[in-house]
């Protein structure tokens, strides 16, 4: 029988500001394409986008993300990591129904139900994989 | 093809490239011989997917698009199993599973 690792203050808080700017991201990344002019084709315009101070902002929230999910990955197993920030996925779904006005119903929120209890189920494994000669 | 389908496609495509793309970067942080070999490739390919959802936006709420984007946890721990090597246990395979049907049933109704 294995003993689970203590789990680490520093993992808690990367993989916490990964949820957060995750969630901002994906609202901010809709309201930017929502504020494009709609020119007739389903194609964006690559020069409204470098135009457009919400595409600059989502392209920053980006770059964060990204540097943050490196330090994520230099602290846990990938496929540990991948689903706990599914919880994303949660607060993604309130907050486009509160602000973007997007439709909700029961079955929706059964599945967020679902996510939750599976990110519980990850929540309980060890967040590193030991074996000699590699580091995680 | 309707605006939803192409819209799917798009999702499903950013998917698999994010499989790809993440395992690329967790091999760069395992500090394997030419590391930056790894992240080059691994962000050269998660900058293609972002393109590629920006316009899939186009054709589907957030909401949906965002969950769609789930199947890449299947993608990712097979991948993290076979190529990185991780213990992935029955306990993390049953998260993975009702991550996945949670998924499901927020974009059956989309």
């Amino acid at each position: 029988m294995s003993v689970r690792k203590k789990f680490p203050i520093r993992l808690a808080a990367v993989l916490l500001l990964a949820i957060t700017i995750d969630t901002a991201l994906q609202l901010m990344w809709k309201s930017a394409v929502l504020s494009l002019p709609n020119d007739g084709s389903p194609w964006l315009n690559v020069q409204a986008i470098l135009h457009n101070p919400l595409f600059i902002f989502v392209i920053f929230l980006m770059a964060c993300q990204y540097f943050n999910w490196l330090m994520v990955l230099g602290n846990a197993d990938l496929s540990y990591a991948q689903p706990v920030t599914s919880l994303s996925y949660v607060s993604v779904f309130f907050f486009s129904v509160l602000y973007l006005k997007e439709a909700a119903d029961v079955i929706q929120i059964t599945g967020i139900i679902f996510v939750l209890a599976g990110v519980w189920f990850i929540s309980q494994t060890d967040h590193v994989t030991q074996s000699k000669g590699r580091r995680a | 093809m309707g605006q939803t389908a192409i819209g799917v496609l798009l999702v499903v495509i950013c998917t698999l490239l994010e499989g790809v793309g993440q395992v690329f970067l967790k091999k760069s942080a395992l500090r394997v011989v030419r590391w930056y070999l790894w992240i080059s490739l691994g962000s050269g390919i998660l900058a293609l997917e972002a393109i590629i959802y920006t316009n899939a936006l186009r054709f589907l709420d957030v909401g949906a698009a965002y969950a769609i984007s789930s199947l890449n946890l299947i993608s990712v721990t097979l991948m993290s199993r076979c190529l990185l090597r991780e213990r992935v246990t029955r306990m993390r395979w049953i998260g993975v599973c009702l991550i996945f049907i949670g998924v499901a049933l927020v974009i059956a109704r989309a």
